[in-house]
């Protein structure tokens, strides 16, 4: 019994002290990934790490392990941590309103990076996200140029998981890019596991069954770097067009050595940065934007080494 | 016998083949109530295709198989096997209201399920309905676990209670009271029971008639015990009859390689070539073997001699010395189940001369062996199942046969095979020891052991050993009363 | 394994010595693996015409190579009765170590001999934990998939590493001998190494006998504790090898690379024939199990099915090969 009266009491002087830590009008931002196994989100998270420290606020990092309930007790731990803003990749976008009720209920400023909220949200600060089907236009357009360069009018798609929001959007942006510009989208195959293996058989797959594809939309880094590895080991390295959507130091190679025509670069880095600047904006009390949809900047390969692609890499992964 | 009773099982013409072998080509079989009846046949004669059939376990190919309750209905047949079937980590009163339970989702109420067992195991048993009802099965002795289960049988409204040995593992004690029991059931509330057992004397006790299964058929149908003989009992399950009176005049090499076996308070010399038997209940043989087989954790046995460790600290170095093993625990610590006949016959000898590769000759070696043995198998390629359970025992003997071994130590190795098979494997005993092998034998059967051993250590109930009687004070009297079993 | 019925009786005795079984009894249920195997490739040319062409056969072998390697080793394992669920994260492992020592100046040869290293540790403590402590495989290898999962994305911080090193493809899709790529003749190799120990090797009859009746095996003599501990050892370096010649393929290292083949790998093994309660199975039918994943795989991609659908193919491949299994053994 005494054991457990001296746990509450040193437990309650913890509180007390981070209570009081709180007091000294330094914030503390929570960045909560859905998890931490794909790159992005830890680009993500260096933006926010890095804005955090430009603004002079602590920084402290959850990981929800792609699970709606880690997520929701990630939330929990950081207000009662003393947490005073929230930057957040949500595990999906249909996870977000029970979360958006108690941090509106705790008046915790919370934005959103990489995923926005469900549709028809509110309780939120901002929401910044890439613009999935501006972008899927883009690259649509992009990869039918490619194709048509290229002598055909057949493309291929490497994509996300379908059920995914962001895979629905570039689909539907390319699918409408594609009829405008005269190319057949003639196969997609989704991801499952989001490997570069996977991706390479899938290239293979598509490429047998379809001979007379000229170009490959890539929806994710890995779909763009296992296509490039496909057409390589063919002896087709440049002759199939490959554009890739988000962009890494490997498909940045890739787009050096020809093997990648067009990287449509998802700002992970900024976005980080960007949400971390809204809720201290909210923190503040000064004006904030709720909707920040942004369009993929393509980057090709004969730009790659001009100041405006520095400046685009530069929030996309850290440096 | 009433005629006029309606039979419980009424069997006729039944025919069962699997694949090219015909297992049963006419068998009939019929149980009254209130009987209690002996189902006798050597190892693969049929019974248990039989039994199977009954239970419904395996489909006929032809013939009747008629079952009719006197209360109307088809009768519970409970099989009660010579290995217990209680879950180990359950209470006695959780095993019997196991079976009670109407669904999975049904609660268990620990008071009404103690009530239940309670009353279940009163029938036949109330000292230890008194006593063992919250014991876990595991706790329990071989005897109490069957009574535990013939309890449970009836309590689910058996009236045919059918056992297969039950009494293997029993000690003198335990049979006689298992046996008030069974007649108790019979006569008491009617039910009818099948006993199956290779004990002739047991059979003569218990049972008021026989049928003998030979070969797929019935050969004697259902007739009172007092009509037959031992002998024409033997002769009709199409066993030899002739016992070997004279003893074999194997001269034991006195000069040397020998043993001394060192217990507690004990001191054993054996010589090579002798067959020394161990008998009593499992307690104190089983801590000896496991000294000579190099299983035992702690021991309180060790071997005095020349070039021998005084107990070797694992199987592989036993083996690699020369010390054999059969067991009558053939599902456990015998067949290598999943392996050919080949495999399993050969395993040993590439553990005792390092073979590390499958080397072509053995095939011949192997139907040598099995040739040797009068192994009934199909092919050396076939996996033990297909065999019959005596046929399997002689496999386990198989390994060490014709190898150059020190020891080999048997344990129960006649446990459930017919009288046939185990003439064959007491030859297969001596002619190793003729060989100048030392030959260690636990049984329960005391008779085989006073047949063939030249000197018997007899341990009591509690794993102490009682003495050591030479050959010339054999005697099944002085045996029973030292290790407190029956032959 | 039934031949046909020569009894050896005491009786006849001028019968003749019956014949080893033939090649066809003995590998009847692997025959059957293949023959659906074709069935389902011919099936999907059906549709696809390009299915049949070599370079969908190249593809197929290319694509499956990993699996049919870690299926080997899985397969000794399930052969003793165990299981190794954590082949799937030393596969993962192997490739950011090996990756990410080549990034830090190390030769190809020392990191893969380095990548090679976990999985040879792995296995060890896999069987040391079984053997020693006595600890059930299914709770050590899910401690191990667990750790060297978490490891995988700790040692890179969970980035993927490229491979720069200009020569490494060639361990992948080099060819010692012409016209043979690498990746086949690894695979040749470790086939025909492993029947060959299986069935012809005494310790290849433990890894069966330890499987069957470990009780049995044990009072015969038979290592048994040792026999457990390589084939966990085996299953670890094997998980290991397909992790290196991957990261030689795609010249990129992953941390959930192996996240979906650990699965894979006990179904390629259970279509063998294997028996998951040990005992049984045979390198040949593994490899065959693996094949036959893959050309689901394939078949979905190329016919256009959605890829959601695979796991749903291969599930009633798996239910299809077990009943064969047991319907032709009844």
């Amino acid at each position: 019994m005494k054991t457990i009266v001296k746990a509450i009491a040193m437990a309650a002087a913890v509180l007390v002290a981070q209570g009081a830590h709180a007091q000294d009008k330094k914030f503390t931002v929570a960045y909560i990934a859905p998890s931490l196994d794909i790159d992005y989100w830890q680009w993500v998270a260096h933006g926010v790490q890095q804005k955090a420290k430009e603004l002079g606020m602590d920084y402290v990092e959850y990981t929800s392990e792609n699970s709606p309930a880690k997520q929701m007790d990630n939330a929990r731990v950081a207000v009662t941590r003393g947490v005073n803003a929230i930057v957040i990749g949500p595990v999906s976008s249909t996870s977000t309103p029970p979360l958006l009720n108690y941090l509106a209920q705790q008046k915790v400023p919370i934005a959103f990076a990489g995923i926005g909220p469900q549709p028809g949200e509110t309780k939120f600060t901002s929401s910044v996200t890439a613009n999935n089907y501006e972008t899927g236009l883009a690259q649509g357009k992009y990869t039918c140029e490619l194709a048509k360069e290229r002598g055909g009018s057949e493309v291929g798609m490497l994509s996300l998981p379908q059920d995914r929001e962001n895979a629905q959007k570039y689909l539907k942006g390319a699918q409408e890019a594609f009829n405008a510009n005269g190319c057949q989208l003639v196969q997609m195959l989704e991801t499952k596991g989001l490997t570069i293996n996977e991706a390479v058989t899938q290239a293979n797959d598509l490429l047998t069954a379809h001979p007379k594809v000229k170009a490959i939309y890539g929806m994710y880094d890995q779909a763009g770097t296992g296509a490039a590895k496909a057409l390589a080991t063919r002896g087709l390295k440049g002759k199939i067009g490959v554009t890739v959507a988000d962009g890494s130091p490997t498909t940045i190679q890739l787009l050096k050595d020809g093997a990648i025509q067009g990287i449509f670069f998802q700002e992970a880095v900024g976005q980080g940065m960007d949400a971390t600047e809204q809720v201290y904006k909210a923190l503040k009390g000064e004006k904030t934007t709720q909707n920040m949809a942004l369009v993929m900047p393509l980057v090709k390969a004969a730009d790659i080494d001009s100041e405006d692609a520095k400046k685009v890499i530069a929030r996309v992964f850290p440096q | 016998m009433d005629s006029n009773k309606t039979a419980l099982i009424s069997v006729r013409n039944l025919m069962k083949g699997f694949g090219a072998t015909k297992v049963l080509r006419g068998v009939n079989f019929t149980v009254l109530p209130g009987e209690i009846h002996a189902l006798l046949g050597g190892n693969g004669a049929g019974k248990s295709t039989m039994i199977r059939i009954i239970t419904g376990a395996v489909r006929k190919d032809d013939g009747d198989v008629v079952l009719a309750s006197p209360r109307g209905g088809i009768p519970k047949i409970a099989v009660v096997h010579q290995e217990l079937a209680l879950l180990p980590d359950l209470t006695v009163a959780e095993n019997i209201a196991l079976v009670h339970a109407a669904s999975a989702a049904t609660l268990v109420r620990n008071r009404s399920q103690a009530a239940r067992a309670h009353e279940a195991l009163c029938l036949i048993d109330p000292h230890l309905a008194h006593h063992a009802l919250h014991r876990k099965a595991s706790e329990l002795s071989m005897h109490e676990g069957q009574i535990v289960e013939i309890a449970r049988a009836l309590s689910t409204g058996a009236e045919v209670l059918l056992l297969d040995e039950p009494t293997a593992n029993l000690t003198a004690g335990e049979t006689e009271r298992l046996f008030v029991v069974l007649r108790r059931l019979a006569t008491e509330k009617n039910i009818g029971i099948v006993f199956v057992s290779h004990r002739m004397k047991e059979i003569r006790q218990l049972c008021d008639v026989c049928t003998i299964i030979r070969d797929g058929m019935t050969v004697i149908d259902a007739l009172p015990l007092t009509h037959l003989s031992d002998n024409e009992i033997i002769h009709q399950m199409g066993q030899p009859t002739e016992r070997s009176v004279e003893r074999d005049k194997r001269v034991l090499d006195q000069a040397g390689g020998g043993v001394v076996l060192r217990g507690p308070e004990t001191s054993v010399p054996v010589l090579k070539g002798q067959i020394l038997g161990l008998a009593g209940a499992p307690a104190g043989p089983s801590r000896l073997i496991a000294v000579l087989n190099g299983t035992a954790a702690n021991a309180d046995w060790e071997v005095d001699a020349k070039d021998w460790p005084k107990r070797p600290t694992s199987p592989r170095q036993a083996v690699q010395l020369g010390i054999g093993h059969v067991s009558g625990d053939r599902r456990l610590k015998g067949v290598l189940s999943q392996l050919p006949i080949v495999d399993n016959v050969l395993a040993s000898r590439r553990v005792r001369e390092g073979r590390h590769l499958v080397r072509g000759s053995e095939r011949d070696e192997c139907l040598g062996l099995v040739k040797a043995l009068k192994l009934k198998a199909g092919s050396i390629w076939d996996l033990p199942s297909t065999l019959s359970g005596g046929n399997q025992q002689k496999l386990l003997v198989a390994r060490w046969l014709g190898m150059p071994l020190k020891m080999v130590v048997f344990e129960e190795p006649t446990r459930g095979v017919d009288i046939g098979t185990k003439r064959e494997i007491y030859e297969l005993i001596r002619n190793m020891a003729g060989q100048g092998t030392i030959v260690v034998w636990w049984s329960t059967e005391n008779v085989e052991l006073l047949e063939l051993c030249d000197e018997i250590l007899a341990f009591d109930t509690e794993g102490r050993a009682k003495g050591l009687l030479p050959q010339d004070q054999f005697n099944e009297d002085a045996l029973a009363d030292l290790t407190g079993m029956a032959a | 394994m039934t031949t046909k019925a020569t009894s050896m009786t005491s009786n006849d005795k001028t019968a003749p010595p019956p014949k080893s079984p033939s090649l066809l009894s003995v590998y009847r249920s692997e025959l059957a693996i293949a023959i659906a195997c074709v069935v389902l490739l011919v099936g999907v040319g059906f549709f696809v015409p390009a299915a049949l062409s070599s370079g969908n056969f190249a593809n197929i072998l290319q694509a499956s190579a990993p699996l049919v390697i870690m299926s080997l080793g899985v397969l000794i394992v399930i052969i003793t009765g165990g299981i190794d669920l954590s082949v799937g994260s030393i596969f993962s492992l192997t490739g950011m170590v090996t990756a990410l020592a080549m990034a830090n100046g190390f030769s190809d040869i020392s990191a893969s001999l380095a990548g090679l290293g976990v999985g040879i540790v792995f296995g060890s403590i896999n069987g040391a934990l079984i053997t020693l402590v006595g600890l059930a495989p299914f709770v050590v290898t899910l401690i191990t998939y667990a750790v060297a999962a978490s490891l995988a994305f700790i040692v890179t911080n969970g980035r993927s590493l490229g491979v720069n090193s200009p020569d490494y493809w060639l361990f992948n899709s080099g060819e010692f001998i012409p016209g043979l790529p690498n990746f086949i003749l690894f695979c040749l190799i470790f086939t025909v190494a492993l029947e060959f120990v299986l069935r012809k090797v005494t310790a290849g009859r433990w890894f069966y006998s330890v499987g069957s009746s470990p009780m049995a095996a044990y009072l015969l003599g038979i290592p048994v504790k040792r026999t457990r501990f390589a084939a966990y050892v085996i299953s670890g370096t094997m998980a290991s090898f397909a992790g290196l010649l991957t990261v030689s393929y795609i010249l990129n290292a992953e941390a959930t690379a192996g996240a979906s083949l650990m699965l894979q790998a006990i179904a390629a093994v259970v279509i063998g024939g294997a028996s998951l309660s040990g005992g049984s199975g045979s390198a040949i039918g593994a490899v065959l199990g693996a094949l036959m994943i893959t050309i689901i795989q394939n078949g979905v991609n190329l016919i256009g099915i959605n890829s959601f659908w695979q796991g749903s193919v291969t599930g009633l491949a798996i239910l299809v090969a077990v009943l064969i299994d047991r319907f032709s053994h009844r």
